[in-house]
Formats: structure tokens, sequence, C-alpha cells
């Protein structure tokens, strides 16, 4: 760096290689890093790193992976490289996820579910077929979810041109235009309190078989409830909420396949709803937040570490919703050991193994409040 | 969209905003410095990442304190909506001014424009940050902007990109002097791609022994070196440990001021336990701080299974 032309061409090249790492740089953000640069001494190695950095990020993750590929670039060892970060897009929705399968409890249960009698099978294939985003009934479903899970009265108002009510105040100030005439009245309507949803869904080894139907679910109520914050557990939480809010379904599939690297791993609950009670539930209100959890309840971890994270969580949140996709099949008991050490805190306890059953979901969810 | 008034900005070098930090008892990293002037040079905005308690809102006020402009702060917060971001019409007064200008008929011709003038405008804090006449730069903090809801990200957006402010009833306020905006976040929720572009982002660390151990020194006066040392320690431990809240630099701080203020020369584990609710906030967390080895926190030796 010791020319102006070698600095421009250094430049451009760690930009490049930072958007071939994955970094969002555009040509606004280039120029910015050379107007940053005209600013700069930028003789010093570690304020030219700074300048391109602090331009050229948007959060923590990034401000990380920049530091790898500038070192990288120049030929250093970059600090704590593990070496599997960049790692191909990863199965997802084909076959072979039974690495984490070897470590769940209830195998002899999947087992038998495959193998179970005709219409039995048919039903749950359907359920667990290929993705199909515009499959009416499902996605009506998860519509009407979201319909119901997010209108709830509040006690404030709105203004409302036909509302039941008028509005005093805002009456008062109309008239100020009619120089104090009451002409026209102002009506309001009761507000709709908005529902911060938070889903915890499990992507451990022993829920593989339903995990188009957990990815439907998913995007589905991402992508109707704004707000609300989405996060896939086995035995680390990834939190998913921004791939979700992608438009399209393969490129949330493709972005989430490079983010979550434990898709069927074991299965940690307790350490989960730990991360979120030290994370997302410990903002916003309390009493409009709804923690739906989407598990089978087998779990590796202490049962008395759930009993702890879950009493903790109930008082950061308004009701707790657990569905159990293993819920309704007929060899069902509750068997695992972590799911009946929950039960206690579980405000509602829904069936969603199939269509049929994520209806009666739907009808349940109506009544949470 | 009008010139910005000449001022040059006091920040010639890195070193130069190293030392107003310093100047002003806050221990800043040299990347914090560049960050800040960069802000200046480019004219953009500082999103201030990390978690709560290090000092991110501090930046804020050093730097109004340094530039000796006004700070003016919008709390964000659930539901926090434009009218009480940007502006307001007093309409007591309005309707105050209507009365009195009912019984006065010279004055009643004038009425109409007379209650939609500038007296009449509650200025809330970014028309404030936009209208301030300079030459010196406002310092507008937007505090905690992940607890506010998207649409007001949407909107601050706009304001962000062209600093100007349409009231329908007196016109358009363009910024004579462009505030220097510093946002912060604890990272609750991820913020709008677009609104981080429009930024320099920064994310601010849990300090280093060295330098919690000089921030303590530097905001406790009096403080002894040996008493500091054992403060930090004690925070870097507990840091260690899976709180539902790990402390921050503001609660070593106020342990710093507890324990001076016990008269407290030296940390054994009953004081540790006695004044635990200075530093953690939840009772779980106090209750597993008992059960932690305290003396193997003293001595900054790992602790934790």
């Amino acid at each position: 760096m010791t020319s102006p032309t070698t600095l421009i061409d250094q430049t451009l090249a760690l930009c490049r290689a930072a958007h071939a790492a994955g970094l969002p740089v555009s040509q606004a953000r280039a120029i910015d890093v050379f107007r940053a640069l005209s600013v700069i001494d930028w003789s010093t190695p570690d304020d030219y790193r700074l300048a391109l950095r602090t331009n050229l990020v948007a959060s923590r993750t990034e401000e990380i992976l920049f530091d790898r590929v500038f070192a990288t670039h120049f030929g250093q060892q970059p600090a704590g490289y593990g070496g599997d970060h960049i790692m191909a897009h990863s199965e997802l929705l084909h076959g072979t996820l039974d690495a984490g399968r070897a470590n769940e409890a209830h195998r002899e249960l999947l087992t038998e579910a495959d193998t179970f009698g005709g219409e039995e099978v048919t039903r749950r294939a359907n359920l667990a077929a290929r993705w199909d985003p515009d499959a009416p009934p499902l996605a009506q479903v998860i519509r009407e979810l979201a319909r119901r899970l997010a209108t709830r009265p509040s006690r404030r108002s709105q203004p409302a041109r036909h509302g039941a009510r008028i509005d005093l105040r805002r009456s008062m100030r109309r008239s100020v235009r009619h120089g104090l005439d009451l002409v026209e009245l102002a009506r309001i309507k009761p507000k709709t309190r908005k529902t911060r949803i938070v889903m915890l869904c499990d992507v451990s080894g022993s829920m593989d078989v339903f995990n188009s139907f957990l990815l439907q679910l998913m995007f589905g109520l991402q992508q109707a409830l704004k707000a609300s914050r989405t996060l896939v557990f086995s035995t680390q939480v990834s939190e998913v909420t921004q791939s979700l809010r992608r438009r399209s379904v393969d490129e949330t599939l493709r972005e989430m396949s490079d983010t979550v690297r434990h898709w069927s791993g074991g299965t940690d609950i307790g350490a989960a709803l730990g991360t979120l009670n030290r994370g997302v539930l410990r903002e916003g209100s309390s009493r409009s937040t709804v923690l739906i959890v989407i598990s089978d309840g087998y779990d590796n971890g202490q049962p008395a570490r759930i009993v702890q994270e879950l009493a903790m969580a109930k008082r950061h949140i308004r009701s707790l919703v657990w569905i159990n996709p293993m819920y309704g099949a007929s060899t069902f008991t509750v068997r695992a050991a972590g799911m009946r050490a929950a039960l206690p805190y579980v405000d509602y306890f829904l069936p969603a193994f199939n269509g049929r059953a994520l209806h009666a979901l739907v009808r349940g969810l109506a009544r949470v409040g | 969209m009008t010139a910005p008034l000449a001022w040059q900005h006091p920040f010639a070098r890195v070193e130069d905003v190293a030392a107003i930090f310093d100047a002003r008892d806050y221990v800043a990293d040299r990347p914090l410095c560049l960050t800040t002037k960069l802000a200046f040079d480019l004219g953009k905005p500082i999103l201030l990442e990390g978690e709560a308690g290090v000092g991110k809102t501090e930046v804020a006020k050093v730097l109004a304190s340094a530039l000796d402009t006004p700070l003016i702060r919008l709390q964000c917060y659930e539901g926090l909506d434009a009218s009480s971001a940007l502006y307001e019409w007093n309409y007591a007064r309005q309707i105050l001014h209507i009365r009195l200008a009912e019984a006065d008929a010279a004055r009643r011709a004038e009425l109409d424009t007379a209650i939609f003038g500038p007296e009449f405008l509650f200025e809330r804090p970014l028309l404030q940050a936009i209208r301030h006449p300079g030459p010196r730069p406002a310092v507008l903090l937007i505090d905690e902007i992940d607890r506010a809801d998207e649409e007001f990200e949407a909107f601050l957006l706009e304001i962000l990109s062209d600093y100007q402010v349409t009231v329908p009833e007196l016109g358009t306020f363009s910024a004579v002097q462009r505030p220097c905006v510093i946002l912060t976040s604890n990272r609750t929720r991820e913020l709008n791609d677009a609104l981080k572009r429009r930024c320099l982002y920064l994310w601010i660390d849990y300090p280093s022994p060295d330098t919690e151990r000089e921030i303590i020194m530097k905001r406790v006066p009096g403080m002894q070196r040996e008493l500091a040392e054992g403060v930090t320690r004690v925070m870097q431990g507990l840091r260690a440990v899976d709180f539902y809240k790990r402390p921050g630099v503001a609660e070593a701080l106020d342990w710093a001021r507890a324990l001076m203020g016990l008269e407290i020369g030296k940390i054994v584990p009953d004081v540790v336990l006695e004044t635990a609710g200075v530093v953690l906030k939840y009772r779980d967390d106090i209750m597993r701080l008992s059960k932690l080895d305290l003396d193997a926190l003293l001595q900054g030796r790992a602790i934790e299974a």
C-alpha cells in the first residue's frame, strides 16, 4: 500500500473478496469506502482495515467475517478460523439426514411410524412431501392461524370513520378549523393489539420426518406476522427470522441451510429455552408475547433445566403454546422425559402432525388470550 | 436542500477524537475513534450495537459535550410514532388563542394564519435536531432503536436520508447543519437492511480487563488501584457465567462506587454476596452466584462447571 494506484486496486480486490465471502458489498458501499479512505491515514494498516470494515458490515457476524477476509487477503492465518465456515448447501430437504437420529431415544417409534398400515402412511407422506408453497389448504390454515394469533382488541383506540365511539378530543381539535363549532364528529374504534410471536422450532434428528411441515409452518407464520421471531434449535440455537423474510422459498432455504449448521443434531430444549430467556424474550412487553415451541419433547439434556428455564420464560410471556408433531399418533403416550417435565408449564398443548390436526390447532389457538 | 454551512469539524486526525474522549473520561478504543471521525467526514450516522451497559449512550453524551452543542435524545419504545418523534400542534394553546381572538375583532382576521404559526408547534426531538441553528451540529441520539416498531424505522430512514421535514401548514424545514446522529441498539432484533446501509456500523464489546480497570479508575474518583483491579477481576469472572443478565460496565461502575461508599478496602466473598444486588438484577442469578466458588472468582481463576 504505497502508491494511490495500488491502494485502489488493493481496496477493490478486498471489496471483491468481501463480496465473494457473502458480505453485501454494493457499489454505493464501495464508493463510501473510497470516500472514507480520502479522509484517513490509510498507511496505518489498522485504520485502513477499520475504515473498510465500518462501511462494509452491518452486524457483529459480518464484522468477524470481514476481519477474516482481510486477514486472509494479506496472507495471515485468520484467528479462530474453523475451516468449516463455508460449506456447500446442506441437504436440508433431501434424505440422508440421519446423523442425529442415532442419539435420539425414540428411534423405534419413528421406525414404527414409517412402517405403519396403509392409510396412515399416505396421509403423513402427503404432509411430509416436498415443499409446495401453493398448496391451498395448508397455506390457508396458516393464514387463518396467523390472523387469530395477531388480532386481539386493545383497550386503546384508533381513529376510524365509522367507529362506534366518538373521539371528543379529536372532534374538538377539528372544530378549531370551523371556529370552534362542532361540524364533524371524529370517531374511534378499538385498536388491534399486536401480539408478538416467538417461535422456537425443534430441528433435531427426531423431528426430521416433519421437516417440510415445520418449514411451511415457520415460513407461513413469519410471512403473515412480520413482527414475529423464529428460532430453530437442536443442540444450538439459531435465529432464522431474517432468512424467513426472503420473498422466495428457494432463497430462504438456501440461506437457512447456509446459516443453520445443526439440523438433525441432538436436542437440548433446556439450553435453547435458556438462550431465549437471555435474549429474545427479555425484550418487548411480556403481556403481548406468545411463545410457540414446536418439538416432540425428546431431549438429551436435563429435564431439571427445562423446568428451570420454562419457569423463567413464563415470567416473560403471556402464554406458552406447545405444538407436538408426535401427539395424536396412535402409539403416542407422553414418553419423552423432556415433554413430561415441560407439561405443567404449557398453556396450550396442541396436536399438529397432519393437515387435519392443524385445523384443530387453529381452533385451539383462537382461544389463546 | 440548502448547502450545509461551512463548519469544519475539529477532528483532523483520529488522535484528535481520542483526545476528546480521553478528556471526558471515556476510554475509547481505536475503532470507535476512527468510526467517529468518519461519521463527521462522511456525514453518516453511526450505528452502535452491543450488550446493555457497555457505554453506547455515553458516546453521544461525550460528543455533545465535546462539541458544546445540545444533546437531543429520542428514546425509542414500542409504539413510538411520528407525532411524538417529530412534531405536534399545541391544541390547548390554539383553542385559547381562538377564544382570545373572538373577543377582539381586529385579531379575528389574522386568526387563520396565526394559529398555525411556529409558536404553536411542539418540536419533538427529530424536528429539534433538524432545526438546530448551528453553526455546530446538534448531536442526535436515537437510543435503543431496536425497541421501536419497524414502521418507525422506515420513517426514520426517510428523515436520515434527506434531513428535512415537511409540516403541511408551515412548509419544509431543511437542516441548516446536519446533526451528528448516533443510533444505538441492544440487538434484540435485526434492524432493517436499508437503515443499516446508511450507517457506519460498530460493535462495542465488553472491555478487556485492562480497559475496564482504566474505566473504573477514571470514572470513580478516589478509587484505589488495588480495589479497581479486584472489581475488574470479579466482573470478568462473572461475565463468563451464564447469567440471565450479564453485568455490563455500568454495573461495574455502580459496584465500584458502592464499595467506595461502604468504605470497603478489600473484596471478600461475603462482600460480594451482600452487594450482589448492585451487579445482578435477577433473583435466579443471585441464587446462582451464592452457589459459585467465590474464592476462585476473587482470585481470577476460572469458575463454573
